[in-house]
């Protein structure tokens, strides 16, 4: 054999691997648009349950994505710059909550919030019951979704050179403002995106929310609903609009991503 | 005025040890060292970026050691300039300008203003250097760190950027600390000039007597010294009413007489090769306490200057004379010399 006989066979294994790999990836996804899409979106103007599901879906999200953001980007800030004690533990234990089962997660939010614990019964008492109630929902995809968060802005922050702090701080910026004049702008596409992660992996919980809090039910339960009660079919448009769901953060994503990257340094 | 008393900082595994240097209110200071000797991190720690395990950083008088950067009011330029991408260049120099017209001034003064319009990223490194001085210039600093301001500049510009640096340096009464690897810069601009090598301050002096007495041959060898010996030094005559001694320096195969203050024993003879004078043949008698032999090795033209290497038995000695004296005298490869060396211009150290 030739050395571009060679060449050409071992290109065409390469492009035959990454096709087979592409085809079980796209696949299921496809098939459960082609069958349930149209009907999903037909079922948005009139199915009331899915529509509350959606509603709900997007705005526990949205809150837990917000307050992840708040929260998170000051710790992602600490880790990315090395200040934060113990960080690499630190920064493991923000991590576990990616490697655990969500049912496990799941349930080890209900140790530690359920209406038998502590703080979940002092947390009822003040009328914010997590179990069975919409703040669980923002719980359980916080606790799955936050490390996601935190880990992408750690290293959308660890992208900018610190000098520009430095620098900032010689023209007379306080350690904070130079934070929030210089750094979290040269961060911000990689923070967006981060936020967008997370917000996509939170749209698509089940597992830890099936545990917290059944009802009321979000996309990903109605679904599970439906397709137990009654069967296939009644499963498919509710699947498929929760795809289509997901499928929005992700062409932000490919859209921000192809416009371009932040300048990171000097040169 | 900035002063170091015993400084002490870390960079990573670098550490500054033990710097002390003063600089008057309105000197300014050159910062001379090869590269990793601790320059940037001698700035970044008066600035206050850095922060000190020992020792004390002392601004206009008052002790700043544990001061944040921000409250230090010091204008610092690094050698990349580090303007911020996601600002205009007017914006950039704006940063911490109290006024507006501090802006206009400064970027007037440096040219900067027709770049205002220009996105930062399609500056060349030459330009943001020149907008990253002007951007620590806008706040009117009374004192100013200059990180290699002028290394991607070109020479037009460089020049235009030092006469106007030097002006609102005079205008302002600034304090200035100026890193640099350019030797003219470093005798134009300078009023003291301090060497650091691997993170100490090996020498504090005037840029003349800086580059006419090293303190060391590593020194003298990294100011680019054309003649740097290795060998013995004794002590001949003592003066009696001055500290300098006539020394007999015997090493590398060459015998030489200096005046200086030297304590004996293992040390260094450095020449610098404008202070040797070649003729034909031995002339009459002179004041020159050295007068050595040699065959001429080589004769490396570099405009109206050339420099020739002339072999002494192990040794070579150059010596650099006007290319229209190599012409007269007729100086190439083979042809025989005679090197005389005023006892001081052999600096001993």
């Amino acid at each position: 054999m030739t050395r571009s006989a060679a060449h050409r066979t071992a290109a065409m294994s390469v492009m035959g691997g990454a096709l087979i790999l592409l085809a079980l990836l796209v696949l299921p996804v496809a098939a459960l648009v082609w069958r349930g899409g149209a009907e999903g979106v037909r079922q948005l103007g009139s199915d009331r349950a899915l529509q509350h599901a959606l509603v709900l879906t997007a705005a526990a999200a949205t809150t837990a994505t917000l307050v992840v953001v708040l929260l998170g980007t000051p710790l992602a800030y600490l880790l990315a710059r090395n200040r934060m004690p113990g960080g690499s533990v630190v920064a493991a234990l923000v991590e576990l909550p990616l490697i655990i089962p969500h049912p496990v997660a799941g349930i080890a939010l209900l140790l530690v919030f359920g209406r038998g614990s502590p703080i979940g019964a002092a947390l009822a008492r003040g009328g914010l019951g997590i179990v069975g109630s919409p703040l669980g929902i923002g719980l359980a995809m916080l606790f799955v979704a936050a490390p996601l968060y935190v880990s992408a802005a750690r290293e959308a922050i660890a992208r900018v050179e610190p000098r520009y702090e430095d620098v900032a701080r010689t023209l007379g910026d306080t350690p904070w403002r130079a934070v929030r004049r210089v750094t979290l702008p040269l961060a911000k596409r990689g923070l967006f995106a981060a936020a967008v992660v997370m917000w996509a992996r939170s749209v698509s919980e089940f597992g830890a929310i099936v545990i917290l809090t059944y009802n009321p039910k979000v996309v990903s339960v109605l679904s599970y609903d439906r397709f137990t009660a009654f069967g296939l079919d009644a499963a498919l448009p509710v699947a498929a609009v929760l795809v289509l769901l997901a499928l929005v953060p992700l062409l932000v994503l490919r859209s921000l991503r192809s416009d371009g990257h932040v300048a990171t340094s000097a040169q | 005025m900035i002063a170091l008393d015993g400084v002490t900082a870390h960079a990573g595994d670098f550490m500054l040890r033990d710097v002390t240097l003063s600089i008057a209110a309105g000197e300014w200071g050159i910062v001379l060292g090869p590269a990793g000797a601790g320059k940037t991190t001698l700035l970044e720690t008066i600035a206050g970026v850095r922060r000190t395990s020992a020792g004390r950083v002392r601004l206009r008088g008052q002790d700043v050691t544990t001061q944040a950067p921000e409250a230090r009011r010091v204008g610092m330029v690094y050698q990349h300039g580090y303007l911020f991408p996601h600002l205009s260049v007017e914006e950039n120099v704006a940063y911490a300008a109290d006024a507006r017209a501090h802006v206009r001034e400064v970027s007037e003064r440096l040219g900067v203003e027709q770049l205002f319009d220009r996105p930062v990223a399609s500056l060349s490194g030459g330009e943001r250097q020149i907008v990253a001085v002007a951007r620590a210039l806008a706040p009117a600093p009374d004192i100013l760190l200059l990180d290699e301001p002028f290394a991607a500049l070109d020479p037009r510009r460089r020049a235009r950027l030092r006469v106007e640096l030097q002006r609102m340096h005079r205008e302002r009464g600034m304090t200035v600390l100026h890193v640099t690897h350019d030797f003219t810069e470093a005798g134009t601009l300078g009023d003291i000039a301090v060497v650091l090598e691997a993170g100490r301050v090996v020498q504090v002096a005037t840029p003349s007597v800086l580059f006419r007495k090293p303190a060391t041959a590593a020194v003298a060898d990294f100011l680019g010294a054309d003649n740097v010996f290795a060998g013995q030094v004794t002590r001949s005559a003592a003066s009696g009413i001055s500290e300098l001694d006539t020394l007999l320096f015997d090493g590398e195969g060459i015998r030489l007489t200096g005046v200086g203050s030297h304590g004996g024993g293992r040390g260094h003879a450095v020449i610098r090769g404008e202070d040797v004078v070649l003729a034909r043949q031995h002339s009459m008698p002179s004041s020159a306490r050295n007068v050595l032999e040699g065959t001429v090795a080589e004769v490396a033209r570099q405009g109206v200057l050339a420099r020739v290497t002339v072999a002494m038995g192990a040794a070579t000695l150059v010596a650099v004379v006007t290319d229209a004296s190599v012409r007269e005298l007729q100086l190439a490869a083979g042809v025989v010399v005679v090197a005389s060396v005023k006892a001081t211009a052999v600096h001993v150290c």
